[in-house]
């Protein structure tokens, strides 16, 4: 498409014509295939490489590595260790995140606010974080097992190395998806169908019978989340010595450098994936993307605590120090001043890299996200549906799937231009995290009237003239949170970034990965101080801007 | 005794105040209509009364016995007997048809086999024979709101409260529910307090008619008073504007 045409489309002509005189495509169609075509190039076809490279043994095609991948014992073990680990952590998360997005997203429990920011803080962080805090706590030299002393440090060293353990930290890590999908499905619920049921009825049973019917979709959908994020899990399994099946894949890359082998590793953990989403696609009672925002709950459907609020208030209280505080303090507790010089020293280049690459892939997501999060609001093209599985399935594959199939893709003469660079790395962002810009920006423009763009449509105004001048802008707050989780999500990534990092140009949360093992306690605390620091600062200006914008009518 | 009384109650939204100095007493079995534009006030009334809000200042009173007062509900939506119809309808769409009347009754400890008769003869009350296992999502305009009704009055409440529910429907379905309300009102002796911005249906279901203007009340009285006081109001717009077609009734103010 050349200069005139796109003049064209920005001002007032929809259609043109490309190619020839029969060709006639208008400008939406055009950019959003457009975006379809990238998605495929930076999503799926990763994949499809991996795939075939699975099959191939010297260039002839091959069995061999899946052959070997069956006949292990070993494999079938810590696939069935993965399968538990993550059907605990699911259980645990959804146990505890249900109850808590129902106090904290529809009651009057007091300090409910900081008590969200809290919960959700280990989301934030590389889920191994929670493990070297754990260790901190409940460790051999931890200062809980200190304090306690003889065999009941022995008992909670032994608790948190192993299964116990690893359900613990991923808990705690995972637990703020089905608390925060349960806060937003919660106000997707028409107040009127619970004011209809107060009238009758309280509101314990109001919940029961009403609100958590109407939303079991989106519960059923947290717990199934928290298992699919928990099954690419490896860090915390590796920290806390529990085989799980995500660690053959990287043993077979890194360790024994067989790629195939490792591509053939990742193939059954893919297909997992893959089925447990067509399963809940099939089986679920209402389409996710229905969410209907109610925001800004009505008076009447604010379950007011009164009396018992203390009583909940303490509980909540009890369970975020236990979860979040306890941790979290206890490797603040942990650094020195000197720590934190020395962890400057030793990852401030790294720590500059991971702040550079997460904003730069947080706005490329978001610009990708907007279009896609177009396509899937508006079903613009057929290809929806599949664009909208695609990026949920790339959002929920472990990490070592995705690096392994960058590589297989990438990593060959012809694109060594690419290969050799950071790019692999914002490739990785872009393909692992598409989902959360463009549900974010789908959400949000699900918010914008259909008047508004008809209304600029009627007076002439192109596609892109109103794709920029009117939804982008109305859109605004929307694709700031949407920058904003991408920044949090891509700063935190381990998994792609361990397996995809050029030489000299590794991330904060894999410089800490490798320092880790042999690293004084103090100077791993001060590492991950940092980078909590590093997660957080940015949220406080965004968080006001974004309160500020909210205001404007 | 008095079914409803409202004494000097104020409730404000943020900055907006909605209601302002609400003083107001209906009797029993009275069909009483609260009529004015939109954004007046009449639904913040309509929540006051059944719970779903609590008014800033002033009491509210139920049968003589105060349910709220200077920012607290003395008690809550679901111990105050009463009905409520809403705009919307608000059918649970996840429950079919006996559900949504059922679960009123549950909550109340109704037994199932008195529950399934009182389930049983609001449906034929409200000639939905038939549809006790049909989805709201399934049903007609016209059955949507006959549920709506059955649902609020299957707990035979001595106060029904309705929110502009006949809104959405076309005149003749309009027409045809009214009369089943009213047949219904005195088949069943509740009181009935009636929202609306349309005057025919106010003049058709009050017995007394509340005009409401920026939260206050403008005027009371009953039908007659009211169509004179609009009568009055066509006639001065009338006679000012000279030549204008004056055979349409304006809207209230």
């Amino acid at each position: 498409m050349n200069w005139i045409s796109c003049r064209l489309i920005y001002y007032n002509v929809d259609i043109v014509t490309i190619l020839s005189d029969d060709v006639v495509l208008n400008a939406q169609q055009i950019t959003l295939s457009a975006t379809v075509a990238l998605l495929l190039v930076i999503g799926a076809a990763p994949l499809l490489a991996m795939f075939a490279a699975s099959l191939t043994i010297d260039g002839t095609l091959s069995l061999m590595y899946y052959q070997a991948l069956v006949s292990s014992r070993r494999a079938w073990t810590l696939l069935g260790q993965s399968l538990t680990l993550s059907s605990l952590t699911a259980l645990c998360g959804t146990t505890i995140g249900v109850p808590l997005g129902i106090l904290l997203g529809k009651t009057d429990l007091p300090l409910k606010h900081l008590f969200v920011v809290l919960f959700t803080l280990p989301l934030l962080l590389p889920p191994y974080f929670l493990a070297v805090a754990w260790s901190h706590v409940l460790g051999r030299e931890g200062w809980l097992s200190e304090m306690a002393g003889g065999s009941l440090a022995e008992m909670g060293s032994a608790g948190l190395f192993g299964l116990r353990g690893s359900v613990l930290v991923l808990t705690t890590v995972f637990m703020p998806v089905a608390m925060l999908l349960t806060m937003a499905y919660l106000k997707t619920v028409d107040p009127r169908l619970e004011e209809a049921g107060r009238l009758v009825a309280r509101w314990p049973r109001v919940l029961y019978g009403i609100t958590l019917p109407m939303i079991r979709p989106g519960l059923a959908w947290g717990a199934l989340l928290v298992f699919l994020l928990a099954v690419g899990e490896f860090s915390v399994p590796m920290y806390l010595r529990y085989d799980v099946f995500p660690v053959e894949i990287l043993t077979q890359f890194s360790a024994f450098y067989d790629f195939g082998a490792a591509t053939a590793a990742a193939v059954p953990l893919a297909l997992l994936t893959v089925t447990v989403l067509i399963g809940e696609e099939r089986f679920s009672g209402a389409p996710r993307q229905a969410m209907r925002g109610f925001m800004g709950a009505a008076e009447g459907s604010l379950i007011r605590l009164g009396a018992a609020g203390t009583g909940w208030l303490t509980g909540v209280g009890l369970v975020c120090v236990v979860l979040v505080i306890l941790p979290l303090g206890g490797l603040v507790l942990q650094t020195s001043p000197s720590d934190y010089v020395e962890a400057l020293n030793r990852g401030g280049d790294s720590l500059l890299h991971s702040l550079v690459y997460a904003a730069s892939g947080a706005t490329l997501l978001t610009l990708l996200g907007f279009f896609c999060g177009y396509l899937i609001h508006t079903h613009a093209l057929r290809a929806w549906r599949w664009v909208d599985f695609l990026t949920l399935l790339l959002l929920v594959l472990p990490s070592p799937v995705i690096g392994i199939g960058l590589i297989g893709l990438w990593n060959r003469p012809a694109t060594d231009w690419i290969y050799g660079t950071p790019m692999m790395i914002l490739l990785g962002y872009m393909a692992q995290y598409l989902a959360l810009t463009s549900r974010t920006t789908a959400a949000a423009l699900a918010q914008i009237p259909a008047s508004m763009d008809e209304a600029a449509l009627v007076t002439g105004a192109g596609w892109f003239r109103r794709l920029l001048t009117i939804t982008a802008p109305l859109a605004g707050p929307g694709l700031l949170a949407a920058w904003l989780v991408a920044y949090i999500f891509c700063l935190r990534d381990t998994g792609i970034a361990m397996l995809v990092y050029p030489p000299g140009h590794d991330t904060f949360p894999v410089r800490i990965f490798t320092l880790m093992a042999n690293s004084p306690e103090g100077l791993v605390a001060a590492l991950c101080v940092l980078m909590m620091m590093a997660t957080l600062l940015p949220l406080a200006p965004l968080g006001l801007v974004m309160k500020r914008w909210s205001r404007v009518p | 005794m008095m079914a409803v009384g409202f004494q000097d109650v104020s409730k404000h939204y943020r900055e907006r105040p909605a209601v302002t100095e609400f003083t107001l007493q209906v009797q029993p079995e009275e069909r009483l209509v609260l009529l004015g534009p939109s954004g007046c006030g009449k639904t913040t009334v309509l929540r006051l009364l059944a719970g779903l809000i609590a008014p800033d200042h002033g009491h509210i009173a139920i049968n003589d016995e105060v349910v709220a007062m200077d920012g607290r509900n003395l008690k809550g939506p679901e111990a105050r007997a009463l009905g409520m119809v809403f705009q919307d309808l608000a059918l649970w769409p996840h429950l079919t048809v006996r559900g949504n009347l059922e679960f009123g009754l549950k909550a109340q400890g109704v037994p199932a086999a008195e529950r399934q008769a009182r389930i049983y003869k609001t449906l034929g009350l409200m000639q939905l024979q038939g549809y006790a296992e049909a989805w709201p999502g399934d049903l007609s305009g016209g059955q949507q709101q006959r549920t709506a009704l059955a649902r609020a009055l299957v707990l035979s409440p001595k106060l029904l409260l309705m929110d502009e529910p006949l809104s959405s429907l076309d005149f003749e379905l309009n027409f045809q529910l009214r009369k089943e309300l009213l047949r219904l009102q005195r088949e069943l002796r509740f009181t009935l307090i009636y929202v609306t911005h349309n005057l025919e249906e106010a003049f058709d279901i009050a017995t007394r008619i509340v005009v409401m203007k920026d939260g206050r009340i403008e005027r009371i009285g009953d039908v007659s008073e009211i169509r004179a006081h609009f009568q009055q109001l066509l006639y001065q717009s009338a006679a000012t504007a000279n030549g204008d077609d004056t055979s349409r009734l304006p809207c209230p103010p």
